[in-house]
């Protein structure tokens, strides 16, 4: 089913999901390894890959968003309001900060008077005209900031899934997972005593 | 005989065409090379020239111009901080570039082109400027250009020679505002 259902997310939203989900995982991978580099040729590619990725995640998160948009989310799953209230937040937080997160690259790009280009196949163009060092030092604050705040909300989006899927063996999990939507039926019941 | 002792009397004369000063605050000096598939400019913040020109005695003109590399700035702070680096310019050992004429002469289309030799990097080699000069009221202005190949003076050497990275070609062009 490439649409939501009324209790499991569609195949498009769980391939946005966890494409995405990988690539940030990648990038937040390169982008650590990155910067100890020594001023190598490497360093210059493996940092071209990372700006290609992360624009690639730009544009995947800003169709995503289109997607989510133009559908109704699944009904949500029946949880205590405050854990309802966490989930909301932490979703919209997500959303933000994988918007904003390769944004902010994109602009400490433009503003270091960077080239950009995709995979070395097209120019994207500067954000700014040229350099501009307080806007430089502000974006580049901003990304590492907006990255170590994404990893605390991946890490407690991560633990809740778990904790879903395992303590309170619910279908939060599952009705992300592609090819897992007959395997638990009727989990809340399943797991009362 | 007598026409020889003459033209001998002249030559003093004729020894030193015009000698212009260079207006630094008005003279720039710059490039463009690509890096990573676009072009970027960059500009030598610190030279000195001389230039004796006048159009119409080119066999006595003459330009001697040095560089000071390290006043290198391509507006990229990265950049700018390796470019002195040995891989690149090699600021420590080569602090300057020199340029001198050899000789001026106009092509077919009447273009004025002056043949020189430039040391960068500890290298030196022939190289020819294409010349358009104008005078406005006393001054003058001199437009010169030239493409270089970064790899015939060795900037970028080792894994750095990569020309799909950085091209090889490398654009030089300088305007010099000229007062009596």
């Amino acid at each position: 089913m490439l649409r939501n259902t009324e209790t499991r997310w569609g195949s498009v939203a769980q391939a946005f999901h966890w494409l995405i989900a990988a690539l940030i995982v990648v990038q937040g991978a390169i982008g650590l390894t990155m910067v100890e580099l020594g001023m190598t040729p490497t360093k210059v590619k493996v940092f071209a890959l990372h700006k290609s990725i992360g624009l690639t995640v730009l544009a995947l998160v800003l169709l995503r968003l289109a997607w989510r948009l133009t559908q109704r989310a699944p009904r949500e799953v029946p949880m205590p309001r405050w854990q309802l209230a966490a989930a909301r937040t932490s979703h919209f937080l997500l959303y933000v900060l994988i918007l904003a997160l390769p944004f902010s690259g994109w602009l400490f790009n433009s503003a270091a008077n960077f080239p950009l280009e995709w995979f070395g196949m097209f120019h994207v163009p500067s954000l700014t005209r040229g350099l501009d060092p307080v806007l430089k030092a502000f974006a580049l604050r901003a990304h590492v900031v907006l990255f170590w705040v994404l990893v605390a909300v991946v890490a407690v989006h991560v633990f809740a899934a778990l904790w879903h899927h395992f303590r309170q063996r619910d279908e939060v999990l599952l009705r992300m997972l592609p090819m897992a939507g007959k395997r638990r039926d009727l989990p809340r019941q399943r797991a009362l005593p | 005989m007598r026409i020889g002792l003459a033209l001998l009397l002249l030559l003093p004369l004729a020894a030193h065409a015009r000698e212009w000063k260079v207006d630094a605050a008005h003279s720039t000096l710059t490039f463009t090379g690509t890096y990573q598939g676009e072009s970027f400019e960059g500009r030598f913040k610190r030279f000195d020239a001389k230039v004796n020109y006048d159009p119409g005695d080119l066999a006595q003109a003459k330009f001697d111009v040095m560089v000071d590399i390290a006043s290198v700035d391509t507006a990229n702070t990265e950049r700018d901080q390796a470019l002195p680096d040995k891989a690149f310019f090699d600021t420590a050992q080569f602090p300057r570039a020199h340029f001198v004429t050899t000789r001026f002469r106009k092509a077919t289309n009447g273009q004025v082109l002056a043949d020189g030799t430039l040391s960068l990097r500890g290298i030196s080699r022939p190289v020819t400027l294409a010349v358009k000069f104008a005078q406005a009221g006393s001054g003058a202005t001199l437009e010169v250009d030239t493409t270089l190949k970064r790899l015939d003076f060795g900037i970028g050497t080792g894994d750095w020679s990569d020309t799909s990275m950085i091209g090889n070609d490398v654009t030089v062009h300088g305007h010099l505002a000229l007062r009596p």
